[in-house]
């Protein structure tokens, strides 16, 4: 993680001399053990801030959108993804951003790390090989890496940049193939049951939408949630409404959701997010054959119509 | 007076025979206040909740009025919450917060019924910090461990039992109904150690920090100080001295009720007004306003910074966005002194 | 404790289109009771949340004058879900209005004063509201010379079109009505405000105090002509309009600096505003 910590200092430090790039998006040490921050680098000194850990979960490609600047991003798998969906949306202009793409094994969960701790603040955190020594006052953990990813990490299928201008490092193997296991065992839970898991998970909700701005693909000027005219939702803690916002907004993002857990990453109430993105996650695949974000060249997903799509709603079969 | 531990799931099932209880209560991964079904629901190992107790006298949801039209006019009930509570187990530095948002639903001109009127039949029983989190700057804004403001008794943890200080006519009555025991010699030693080791690691430098927002509104460190922030709510809604709400309606044919729900100023429409003019357009100008509203402007209004040092924001912040960070930078120089 | 939130019922009961372009429409609100009408004793320059019930609520001028008996009139320019739902509604539908909220314009301080008064498009609800009610019998010896600067873009935009005819018949107020460009049938001045204003506004004086309330641009571009004509910054005073919800300063949205524009305005004088941040 060193080296690599190292590799893009330098990588970034050489685009802002060569001024290639007049600002990097990267990752630096964050003000808490386990957490790293967005940074924004304009000299070739303060390349020396930037880091690249266990930490770096935010998805960058957030802070790409409508920019006029020639900006350099330091992006894992998950990211370059979006950054492929947000072009072909028009979002960012392919020739105004140069992507220094590296290759992810895995970002640490921190709810799972605290649940590990039981609650007790973790003070100290040092990394040995595939293990990681947590430390708090008067008690040290250790726990091997592999247990403390994100779900979404653990059964990342592309976890090397799939589009870059420079990669760092060399790319790294898959994850665990993901077989979707957390969705079909919801979708084998009987209705009411999964409507009781979910009313559950949305009491805790306090819509302070970290979900929906820490998300790349969501960038509506006026989000539905927000409108008056008409009030598609609620404006109350009432579960109900927080549900319906969070599944609207996951079918808004079908097809264009490239699983990076940004989302559930965010929540500060540890609500399980990507249950219902990962849905329309497999819906899409099982449906189309497509994921979001792997090349420019596909076509986005619900943008097109084949005279061949499944459409069972539609045709008596 | 003094309470030991094992006693307090019965001290809380007494009181709920008269009061509503609310206290730290396990709920999943996190700690967060509820209202107690049994004394022994409430959690007394835990450094704060995720969520702060604001929301007990200002719900996040709260109805303030029912309304029925008829031919003649509109009856107009209002639902004002008189039930007596007892906010048990809170911090020092949630009480306070307290303190603070009684300038706001009291002001120089009007006063809201709702927040009073739970404020008035609310007891809060708060328990010191021992052992204060790294996050925790409370005493670089004028608060502390065992601060007492707001509260109406104070519970010092001493291992096995908690020495009780009164501090308002209100708790030195709850003490009272409560029957607690004096405290000895030795137990009252012992708190006092306690609040003597007691230790904020973390500490901001303030000096000066009010001057430089006088005069720095206009100055180009905001565009850069906002500039990782997604503009959610997450630091709003876990910050125990924010207060900004929104008031909508909801109703079906002639009888609905007007509702208010919290709000934030970092969110996009919050300023919009209806001709589509935005007076904080950008990012920049509403964490502007955050940063002033509670270091400034609050301080010009009522004399107080309405921070608390709690730490919530920093921990809840998506993406690690640090105020003790930013208020440095304001500062311009090294005010971190922890770090 | 009296609840700052709870709407007085009142009767909608003329809903006039004020406008050619339809956009904004004036209403007129009855008091129940005199009782009611007792409890709303206000002064120009104040503002009332108006809701219809159901939709919800929205801050607006006063347009009235307490002179004016028995009723409340508001301005409403059509923009969201409440503007909308008044601009439908039927005459005769019962309404809420909470107030009087905000500060008045200073009626102690412009008496024995000239007046000096600047609007613009349909931010002229509450200097009407003031210029009725200095205007009134009872009241018009109790100040000086009256002066009133109205611009819109073009006459049919004017509101109060027929105060406005009246007030130019008298001798008791000099009323100078403005229009952006030339338009058939209309001999009145042309021109925008600023340089009307530049035209016909008294030099100052200290027996002369200028209030103006309009869209920003027109405020941008007056306040020089104000300054050239000598008004200082106390002795001009504005109207402040901001995104309200509460109106009494608890919300926390509608703040200029460390002042709710609700509760500690509308009303500023240039020299308050002069201390707050430009963000308004």
């Amino acid at each position: 993680m060193q080296n690599i910590t190292n590799l893009v200092q330098d990588a970034a430090k050489k685009l802002l001399e060569d001024k290639t790039v007049d600002l990097v998006v990267g990752f630096s040490g964050g003000s808490l053990p386990l957490r790293s921050t967005p940074c924004f680098i304009r000299t070739p000194e303060d390349t020396a801030k930037l880091v690249w850990d266990l930490s770096c979960e935010n998805n960058l490609a957030n802070y790409l959108r409508k920019k006029n600047q020639k900006i350099g991003v330091v992006a894992k798998g998950c990211d370059t993804r979006s950054i492929v969906a947000l072009i072909k949306e028009n979002q960012i202009d392919r020739d105004k951003v140069y992507i220094i793409g590296v290759p992810c094994s895995g970002m640490v969960d921190r709810n799972k790390v605290e649940q590990l701790l039981e609650g007790k603040e973790l003070l100290e955190i040092t990394r040995d090989g595939d293990t990681l020594a947590l430390k708090g006052k008067g008690f040290s953990k250790t726990a091997g890496i592999s247990e403390l990813l994100h779900n979404s990490c653990r059964s990342c299928g592309h976890p090397n940049p799939v589009l870059f201008d420079q990669m760092i490092g060399e790319p790294v193997a898959a994850g665990e193939v993901d077989t979707f296991a957390d969705i079909t065992e919801m979708e084998a839970k009987a209705a009411a049951d999964r409507r009781a898991f979910f009313t559950d998970q949305f009491s805790k909700c306090i819509r302070c939408y970290a979900c929906r701005n820490a998300c790349p693909m969501c960038y509506c000027e006026e989000c539905f949630v927000d409108c008056s005219t008409p009030e598609w939702i609620g404006k109350t803690i009432d579960p109900q409404d927080s549900m319906l916002f969070q599944i609207g907004r996951v079918f808004h993002l079908a097809g264009r959701c490239v699983d990076c857990g940004a989302c559930e990453r965010a929540c500060p109430m540890g609500i399980n997010l990507t249950l219902l993105n990962r849905k329309l996650v497999k819906d899409v695949k099982d449906l189309f054959g497509a994921e979001a974000g792997l090349s420019l060249d596909d076509k986005a997903v619900l943008d097109t119509f084949a005279p061949d799509d499944p459409q069972p709603f539609l045709v008596k079969e | 007076m003094i309470i030991s531990k094992k006693d307090i799931p019965a001290f809380l099932d007494g009181l709920m025979a008269e009061y509503r209880v609310f206290a730290p209560v396990k709920t999943g991964t996190y700690t967060m206040f509820q209202q107690l079904k049994a004394g022994a629901e409430a959690v007394l190992d835990y450094s704060n909740t995720k969520i702060p107790p604001k929301g007990i006298l200002f719900p996040q949801s709260e109805k303030l009025f029912t309304y029925s039209l008829t031919g003649e006019g509109a009856k107009v009930e209002e639902v004002i919450d008189a039930a007596q509570s007892v906010v048990f187990g809170i911090r020092p530095c949630d009480a306070r917060s307290i303190a603070l948002l009684d300038n706001v639903f009291n002001n120089d001109k009007y006063q809201d019924p709702y927040y009073l009127t739970r404020r008035a039949n609310t007891v809060l029983v708060g328990v010191g910090c021992n052992d204060p989190c790294s996050t925790c700057f409370c005493a670089s804004v004028g608060s502390g461990p065992f601060d007492t403001a707001g509260l109406d008794l104070l519970l010092v943890d001493t291992g096995e039992a908690y020495v009780v200080e009164t501090v308002s006519e209100k708790g030195r009555e709850l003490a009272a109904k409560a029957g607690l025991t004096a405290a000895g010699d030795a137990a009252q030693a012992a708190a006092a150690r306690v609040k003597e080791e007691a230790a904020v690691t973390s500490a901001v430098s303030t000096d000066g920090l009010k001057a430089k927002l006088d005069v720095n509104f206009y100055d180009g460190i905001w565009d850069l100080i906002h500039e990782k922030c997604l503009g959610c709510g997450a630091c709003t809604y876990s910050c125990p001295t924010c207060h900004c709400f929104d008031i909508v309606d909801d109703a079906t044919g002639t009888d609905g009720c007007r509702i208010r729900n919290w709000d934030s100023c970092m969110f996009p429409l919050f300023t919009m007004h209806g001709s589509g003019h935005n007076p904080r357009t950008s990012g920049k100008e509403r964490y502007r306003n955050r940063v002033m509203h509670k270091f400034k402007y609050f301080v010009d209004n009522f004399e107080a910074v309405a921070c608390v040092g709690c730490g919530r924001c920093i921990n809840n912040c998506p993406v690690n966005l640090d105020i003790r960070e930013v208020l440095a930078d304001i500062r311009g120089s090294e005010a971190r002194l922890d770090k | 404790m009296k609840n700052p939130y709870l709407p007085l019922p009142m009767k909608m009961v003329k809903n006039f289109t004020e406008t050619e372009d339809k956009l904004i429409h004036s209403f007129t609100m009855e008091f129940l009771s005199e009782e009611d009408e007792k409890s709303f004793a206000y002064l120009p320059g104040q503002f009332a949340e108006v809701c219809v019930f159901g939709k919800g609520e929205a801050p607006f001028g006063i347009a009235s004058s307490p002179t004016e008996k028995g009723f409340l009139k508001f301005s409403v320019a059509r923009v969201g879900v409440v503007s909308t739902a008044m601009h439908l509604m039927e005459d005769n539908t019962m309404i809420g209005v909470r107030g009087p909220l905000g500060n008045s314009y200073p009626i102690e301080r412009l008496k024995g004063k000239n007046t000096v008064i600047i609007g613009g498009g349909f931010a002229f609800t509450t200097l009407r509201s003031l210029a009725t009610y200095i205007l009134h019998p009872d009241n018009r010896g109790d100040f000086g010379a009256l002066t009133v600067i109205y611009g819109a873009r073009n006459p049919g935009l004017l509101l109060y079109k027929d105060e406005l005819k009246e007030w130019e018949a008298r001798s008791d107020i000099n009323l100078v009505c403005t229009i952006d460009r030339p338009v058939d049938g209309w001999d009145g001045k042309v021109g925008f405000v600023p340089t009307v204003t530049k035209e016909v506004a008294p030099p100052a004086d200290e027996n002369t105090i200028a209030i103006i309330c309009g869209p920003p641009a027109m405020i941008k571009f007056t306040m020089p002509v104000l300054e050239e004509l000598g008004y200082k910054p106390e002795q001009t005073i504005m109207s402040l309009e901001n995104r309200m919800k509460c109106g009494i300063g608890m919300c926390g949205r509608c703040n200029v600096g460390g002042k709710y524009v609700c509760k500690d305005g509308p009303v500023f004088t240039r020299a308050e505003l002069n201390q707050l941040p430009n963000e308004y």
